[in-house]
């Protein structure tokens, strides 16, 4: 038995080091989801375990290129192509794109929480300004108030709106970080939390006296992106447009993460104090965390107001703000792949299985097998499972699930030293301590 | 030549006064000790000169340019560092991100390039790293690059916190009580770097400390401060006959000391 | 235009008053917690929300055993407090010894992230025992002094209006400076209260002075939380109809009512609770009027916001409190 055990042990061992045996497994892995999602047609099961490949690339110790080609074979090719058979393919795209959006404005959120250590609990307002920004321009609304120009805007002027929402939404939040973010950090929790509140009742009432956001009634038949002539209407399109943003996003956030002003980010959450005087100007810092992750929430309304063609207030409440919250949390603060996991299980969670273990249980009662009182359908307990999630997470894995990274220099590059002025200090250096060691040894 | 005066300094905290109209003088690449009794008015003498705490009256000059209302992060770009008493690092950051925090001001990146991960930025990202480095071999800490700074030993925390006030490139170099808390070894240790850095790094140093072993080693000038206010101020020597000093202070365990 | 607000004024004034006696009391609970953890308690709305349903619920079923009838209104109403305060304050200190407690130590945003989460399990843990009770989350308590008083103000000055209000008005604005006085009396002049004040000042030294400090801490959540519980029990007869969502904005504003008094302040908290109460009242009434109907009444949350950002703008340490420093 123990010799088995060890046989065993010695094989996954094996494995655990091996690329190749790590690429032919997860090879398998994804030809057979793929191959069972395309020959099922409509399997959750099966999609969902598709998705859950790229989890498997992310432990696999392949090469970062490698991982990044997999990983595009996987979204661009397989996931669309074996969806494509069914007739569930537009809703699986539509989750694909959703899960895409979310993503985003959960890593934009990881910013502020995750690497600046700031609450932001009214992030969906940032997404409520992208979404308007492009519908109120996108739809006949802008010649209530603007004098020149045709409105709607047409479907080509999307692209260059996913720039201005993302703009847009990062002067909301430095206008609304300055007075907070001077004085106090744990004020921002709370003034932010208001600010999602007001951002809607804005939204709802901004009918009168010009009309800008017509407010409860929305905003509808919002010009869909046009590119090349090609009209974006169905979610297996839209969720190219969300693919290219969010590998956009992660490119963008890695960089930041690993430079100067990533590391000021959290040097601020470490220790503000110790942060300033190390020469951090700790507002604009904050600020930057702010601006930052409210554009790519602004980015993401632009591209969710033209995937549904229709906006209104009841999009943008507490609850979104929350959700994007349990992401981050879940997932990692502070961790990229972390925040990408948390966003992924929680759209899904939200968009399908809540939704599908409502209808199941409402068949058990339709059967009279079980009776669960509607009050108590999976639906309408989000508020019970964030709130679980959020209690849990925090008392027992801060963490998340997979949790931050430092990344690892190798000190031996670091010594040679690659860049001709470092070489040169380094000469110096040696040369001044070879002095200093006498010194210190004559007076000893 | 002085690099930093200050004169009649003081810092009322509602009703308590915990530095009283302080004036002295800092001479340039010296060692200048502030010591005194627990609650002393030290560590607040150092927050009003790194900008953390504004002074109530008084004025700090540092090569002639007042420091008094400038916010620590503009403090810092004129040359200023310090560490803290009770420390105070980037705890579950590695310990060569820690100094490379440090440098924040000597790296030109911009929002824009870093984004866009422009050469430059890559460069200057290297560099960055290989400067870190640098610094922490100086320290003796190199082989803990990839460690996190909470996981360091106490004394080598302290260290590490002189290694990020290194990176900043300062002209004056604060230290609180820097070995509070180390063993023998690790104390001979610091003694030596401090004296290591003062004359490779044109560094004017200020420290705390309450060893006075290692303050009447190290120092050639000392202050003393008692209830805020400076009751002393000289050499070592002169300091550890000043009657003064010795009753308020030093006590009885100074003339053991001394002897 | 000055006329015109000058007419509604007294009914604004009592208005503003019963709510912003609603504030203040809520508003407590905020600024204790927080001079003593620094913690922002987003349960606490919560708790002011449960203490509402708890009240309703004892009034429902106290009618329907037909107690009520017999019963002065009165002493029912005591009872109610007495009970729902009692709950309310263990409910408070259960969610300090269970999600607060062991992250003391933790960075403050888990803490203030925990808090988040409880206050959300507490609106869907309320909403579905209402809803698997009573088929919907929405309440409608049994009604209580809703006979109207008028009060003759237009013969004080002929430019005001007359004024009316619910007996209820009386209540509400009694009990809650009955509440206050106390806690002013309790927290100024007992034993427990001088620990309260220490171990607000400095934890560690009190500690080591021989102060319970857990204890102290529970019995802040304790107290904090029954006041807001009977503040709920006030909300739900002053205004008749409750949700499980009410404490959510009412929460925000009473914090904002904290922080206009100077947070950690308890005498700032009342006077903040009032002000801003009052203020609100005004707002909604004039609001229309003052910008010339560009905003209307559906503002006054806006309005309250707006208030929290130039406070915190112009003087963050509100108006009775002191600037503090992080000790370095
Ligand atoms: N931010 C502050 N608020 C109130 N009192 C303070 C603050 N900082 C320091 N003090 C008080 O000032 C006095 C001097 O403190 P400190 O400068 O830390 O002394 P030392 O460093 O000499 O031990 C002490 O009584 C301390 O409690
Ligand atoms: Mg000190």
């Amino acid at each position: 038995m123990k010799k088995y055990i060890d046989l065993m042990k010695s094989y996954t061992d094996k494995v655990k080091d091996n690329k190749l045996a790590q690429g032919i497994l997860l090879g398998t892995y994804i030809l057979v989801t793929t191959l069972s999602l395309y020959l099922s047609g409509k399997s959750v099961i099966a999609f969902l375990l598709l998705l859950a490949s790229l989890l498997l690339l992310h432990f696999t110790k392949l090469g970062r290129n490698t991982k990044w080609g997999i990983a595009a074979l996987v979204l661009v090719v397989l996931l669309p192509l074996s969806a494509s058979q069914g007739d569930a393919y537009q809703s699986y795209m539509e989750v694909g794109t959703l899960v895409g959006i979310y993503v985003a404005m959960a890593l934009g959120l990881n910013i502020v929480v995750g690497l600046a250590g700031l609450l932001d609990l009214g992030f969906v307002a940032f997404f409520a300004v992208g979404a308007y920004t492009y519908s109120i321009f996108a739809t006949p609304q802008a010649a209530n108030f603007l004098s020149f120009g045709t409105f709607p805007l047409g479907g080509e002027y999307f692209w260059v709106f996913i720039l201005i929402g993302g703009f847009v939404a990062a002067i909301f939040g430095i206008l609304l970080g300055i007075p907070v973010l001077r004085v106090k950090g744990d004020y921002l929790a709370i003034v932010t939390l208001g600010f999602g509140e007001i951002i809607r009742i804005v939204f709802n009432n901004l009918d009168r006296p010009i009309n800008i956001t017509n407010g409860a009634m929305g905003l509808s038949s919002i010009t869909p992106p046009k590119l090349f002539g090609l009209t974006f209407t169905f979610p297996s399109q839209f969720y190219y447009i969300a693919l290219v943003i969010l590998v956009l996003t992660i490119f963008v956030v890695r960089r930041l993460e690993y430079s100067k002003i990533g590391r000021a980010w959290k040097a601020v959450r470490e220790n503000d104090i110790a942060a300033q005087s190390m020469g951090i100007h700790l507002v604009r810092t904050k600020l930057t965390a702010f601006a930052i992750g409210a554009s790519f929430s602004g980015m993401m309304g632009v591209v969710f107001a033209a995937k549904q063609t229709f906006v209104d207030p009841t999009s943008f409440t507490l609850l979104e703000s929350i959700t994007i919250l349990v992401m981050v949390l879940l997932g990692g603060m502070g961790s990229v792949p972390g925040v990408i996991l948390g966003a992924a299980i929680m759209t899904i969670l939200n968009m399908q299985v809540l939704t599908e273990l409502t209808n199941w249980l409402n068949q058990l009662s339709l059967n009279n097998v079980i009776s669960i009182p509607d009050a108590l359908s999976p639906a309408k307990m989000q508020r019970f499972i964030f709130g679980a999630i959020l209690i849990l997470f925090a008392l027992y894995r801060p963490q998340g699930l997979i949790p931050a990274k430092n990344p690892i220099f190798n000190a031996a590059k670091l010594k040679n030293g690659s860049t001709p002025k470092g070489q040169e200090k380094q000469k110096q250096e040696v040369s001044l301590k070879k002095e200093s060691a006498s010194y210190v040894n004559l007076d000893s | 030549m002085s690099i930093l005066t200050v004169k009649n300094l003081t810092k009322r905290f509602d009703g308590l006064v915990a530095n009283q109209d302080i004036s002295f003088d800092v001479a340039k690449g010296s060692i200048t000790a502030v010591i005194g009794p627990n609650g002393a008015g030290k560590t607040t003498f150092f927050n009003m000169v790194t900008g953390v705490y504004k002074p109530t009256e008084g004025s700090i000059m540092m090569e002639g340019q007042s420091l008094v209302g400038l916010k620590p992060h503009t403090i810092s770009r004129k040359g200023i560092a310090r560490t803290f008493q009770n420390i105070r690092l980037f705890g579950s950051i590695s310990v060569l991100e820690n100094v490379m925090v440090g440098l924040h001001n000597h790296l030109k990146g911009s929002l824009l390039g870093i984004m866009l991960s422009l050469p430059s930025s890559k460069r200057e990202e290297t560099f960055a790293q290989e400067e870190a480095y640098r610094i922490l071999e100086y320290v003796g800490l190199a082989e803990f690059l990839n460690d996190e700074a909470q996981s360091l030993s106490y004394g080598a925390q302290r260290r590490l916190e002189i290694a990020r006030a290194l990176a900043t490139k300062p002209k004056i170099l604060l230290l609180d009580e820097p070995a509070a808390g180390m063993n023998p070894r690790e104390t001979k240790e610091l003694t030596d770097l401090i004296f290591k850095m003062r004359e490779e790094l044109d560094l004017t140093i200020i420290l705390i400390e309450h060893d006075m072993k290692l303050v009447m080693e190290i120092s050639e000038h000392i202050i003393v401060l008692d209830h805020g206010e400076k009751i002393a101020e000289g050499n070592p020597e002169e300091i550890r006959h000043n009657p003064k000093v010795i009753e308020a202070y030093l006590g009885t365990g100074a003339a053991s000391t001394a002897s | 235009m000055l006329a015109e607000i000058l007419h509604t004024l007294p009914q604004v004034l009592i208005d503003g008053l019963a709510l912003g006696a609603i504030y203040a009391i809520v508003a407590l609970g905020y600024t204790m917690v927080y001079g003593i953890l620094e913690l922002i308690n987003f349960a606490h709305g919560e708790i002011f929300m449960t203490g509402a349903f708890i009240g309703t619920a004892i009034l429902i079923t106290l009618t329907g055993l037909g107690w009520i009838a017999v019963m002065p209104a009165l002493l029912a109403l005591l009872l109610v407090l007495v009970i729902t305060s009692v709950l309310t304050g263990f409910i408070g200190m259960g969610i300090e010894r269970i999600a607060y407690r062991p992250l003391r130590k933790a960075p403050k945003l888990i803490t203030l992230i925990t808090a988040i989460g409880v206050s959300f399990l507490l609106q869907d843990l309320v909403r579905f025992i209402t809803e698997v009770k009573r088929g919907n989350y929405i309440l409608t308590g049994p009604s209580m002094f809703t006979d109207r008083v008028e009060v003759k103000t237009s013969s004080v000055l002929s430019v005001f209006n007359d004024a009316s209000f619910k007996e209820s008005f009386i209540i509400v604005f009694v009990v809650a400076a009955i509440m206050m006085i106390t806690l002013d009396f309790f927290i100024n002049k007992t034993k427990w209260g001088t620990a309260m004040r220490a171990v607000a000042q400095d934890r560690d030294t009190s500690a080591l002075m021989g102060v319970n400090v857990n204890k102290v801490i529970g019995l802040v959540f304790f107290l904090g939380s029954a006041l807001g519980g009977a503040t709920g029990v006030l909300f739900a007869i002053q205004y008749g109809t409750i949700d499980p969502y009410i404490g959510f904005i009412l929460g925000l504003k009473a914090f904002t009512a904290a922080v206009l008094g100077g947070i950690g302040n308890i005498r700032g908290a009342m006077f903040g609770g009032i002000l801003l109460g009052v203020l609100e009242m005004f707002a909604s009434a004039n609001l229309t009027l003052m910008t010339n109907g560009v905003f209307g009444a559906e503002y006054k949350d806006v309005f309250a916001f707006a208030i929290l950002i130039l406070v915190l703008l112009f003087k963050p340490e509100g108006i009775f409190g002191k600037v503090v420093m992080e000790k370095v």
